[in-house]
């Protein structure tokens, strides 16, 4: 243990775990999006899948794990930027360095306390909410309200951008970097931002189009 | 040439500062900066005026001494160049210039643009070096250092460590600086012995002087007036995790 909170209280150490947890949220982001496009199959498909699911003995350990991640995430990531906004407690009149900024890096802070709220809601409504009617209805239901839907897809603007930058950036964190693959990797973080965005907010999308009912 | 400098003014680390606008004529277009802001002096002198206080040594961009924000870049605005190099032709007659010191809690304000940046000092003396034997110079070629590998530790060797890199980052991070020594000397088979103790001495100094987390942001990239570039900072955090993970320490 005391190996771990060495690790943990150094400033390198700290950022290997928001970045480990955060690939490791990335792949779970992919399983998770597989499993709502289904909705587009209907609700016979989307509600037996979630059956299947509720069904299997592993899902709760592995939801533990789960959790553990984003806690993990969450609280670290946010720890580290308490400690970088200490770090200059007196701002510039004027800052404009450009460098490699981007949009999703700059919001990164404000993407993540939306991708936060979001979560909470999310796992208030659905997760913990009330599946008796099917999984199917309950979603449709909730996403029917547009502020929901909008909200929803305000979230998932925020998750793509929030990923825009933490796919890369979490490659770097754990040293690699070469002009070998590095272009290639900043792409891919991209294509992965793009494809993530854009799956979870297709579905309140299409219920506000009235496409699934 | 005239301009409208509008300066950090602060007596001492106590005190609150603020910024105070100067306009100063008869500038030619390759004075740089610090002699710009000679000339202010010296018509602040005249007035009995305080002069404004700010570091400089080599004036021709060797030794890192000078450190000023300028219109919100850390050695101003053109690439590759320290302060003492910026000469006054890259901006327009009549331009206001704001002039700010580095901004850092790890730095902090001595008077006016005068930043205290020993905590570089202290995070080299932690471990940004490499034990030798002196005596006689050893054979040429006795350790072999292929072409590529030298190249590249001397261009991490070409930190000045004037702190431009913590000024540009968003989170006042030294992590390129300390890449920049890590580097140039993990690279090296000199460096060897040392290897695991320095990367751990050096990251536990730099934490402890209060620089922030690396966000990935590359700001400090844009800004070294040396071109330091931040595949180091991937290069020091491999070695951070090889320490932690292979060595006894
Ligand atoms: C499924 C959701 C999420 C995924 C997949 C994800 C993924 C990532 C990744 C890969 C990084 C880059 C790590 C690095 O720079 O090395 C990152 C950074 C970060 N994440 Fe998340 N994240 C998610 C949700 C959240 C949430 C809910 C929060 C907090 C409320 C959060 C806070 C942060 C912060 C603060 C950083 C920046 C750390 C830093 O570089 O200073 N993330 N995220
Ligand atoms: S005064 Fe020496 S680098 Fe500028």
């Amino acid at each position: 243990m005391s190996f771990l909170s060495r690790f943990y209280s150094s400033s390198l150490g700290r950022k290997f775990f928001v970045a480990g947890a955060g690939l490791s949220l990335c792949g779970f982001l992919v399983l998770h999006l597989s499993g709502n496009l289904l909705i587009f199959k209907g609700p016979g498909v989307f509600n037996h899948f979630a059956k299947t699911l509720d069904s299997n003995p592993f899902i709760l350990p592995l939801e533990l794990v789960l959790a553990g991640f984003f806690l993990l995430h969450i609280v670290i990531g946010l720890i580290v930027r308490y400690h970088n906004y200490q770090a200059r407690p007196i701002g510039y009149a004027k800052y404009s360095v450009k460098g490699g900024r981007t949009w999703g890096s700059r919001t990164m802070t404000l993407t993540a306390l939306i991708v936060l709220a979001f979560l909470i809601i999310h796992l208030k409504d659905f997760r913990f909410g009330d599946r008796s009617q099917g999984v199917y209805d309950l979603v449709v239901s909730c996403l029917k309200n547009p502020y929901y839907a909008i909200f929803y897809i305000i979230a998932m603007i925020s998750l793509s951008l929030h990923l825009s930058h933490g796919f890369q950036s979490a490659f770097q964190t754990f040293g690699l970097n070469h002009p070998k693959y590095t272009p290639a990797v900043k792409k891919l973080g991209y294509l992965f931002a793009a494809v993530i965005g854009l799956g979870f907010a297709s579905i309140p999308l299409w219920i506000m189009l009235g496409k699934i009912k | 040439m005239k301009f409208f400098l509008e300066v950090w003014r602060q007596k001492n680390a106590q005190s609150q500062g603020g910024l105070v606008r100067y306009e100063v004529v008869g500038i030619s277009p390759e004075m740089s900066i610090l002699e710009t802001l000679d000339v202010l002096n010296e018509q602040l002198l005249e007035k009995g005026e305080e002069p404004i206080a700010f570091d400089s040594d080599c004036r021709e961009g060797i030794c890192g001494m000078c450190s000023l924000v300028i219109n919100g870049y850390p050695h101003g605005p053109e690439k590759a160049s320290t302060s003492c190099e910026l000469r006054m032709r890259h901006f327009q007659d009549g331009q206001t210039i704001i002039i700010e010191p580095f901004r850092a809690k790890a730095f902090p304000i001595v008077r006016d643009l005068v930043v205290d940046r020993s905590a570089f000092d202290r995070v080299m003396a932690a471990g940004g070096f490499v034990s030798v034997n002196t005596g006689n110079a050893p054979d040429a070629n006795c350790v072999l250092v292929p072409k590529d590998v030298a190249d590249k530790a001397m261009d991490a060797a070409a930190c000045i460590g004037c702190g431009a890199c913590v000024a540009a980052c968003p989170n006042a991070a030294a992590m390129l600086f300390v890449a920049a020594k890590i580097s140039h000397l993990a690279l090296m088979p000199q460096g060897a012995p040392e290897r695991d103790a320095r990367v751990l001495n050096m990251r536990a100094q730099m934490d402890k002087e209060g620089f922030g987390h690396c966000a990935n942001e590359y700001a400090c990239e844009a800004a070294c007036p040396k071109e330091i570039k931040v595949s180091n900072i991937a290069r020091l955090n491999r070695e951070f995790l090889r320490a932690v993970v292979c060595s006894d320490k």
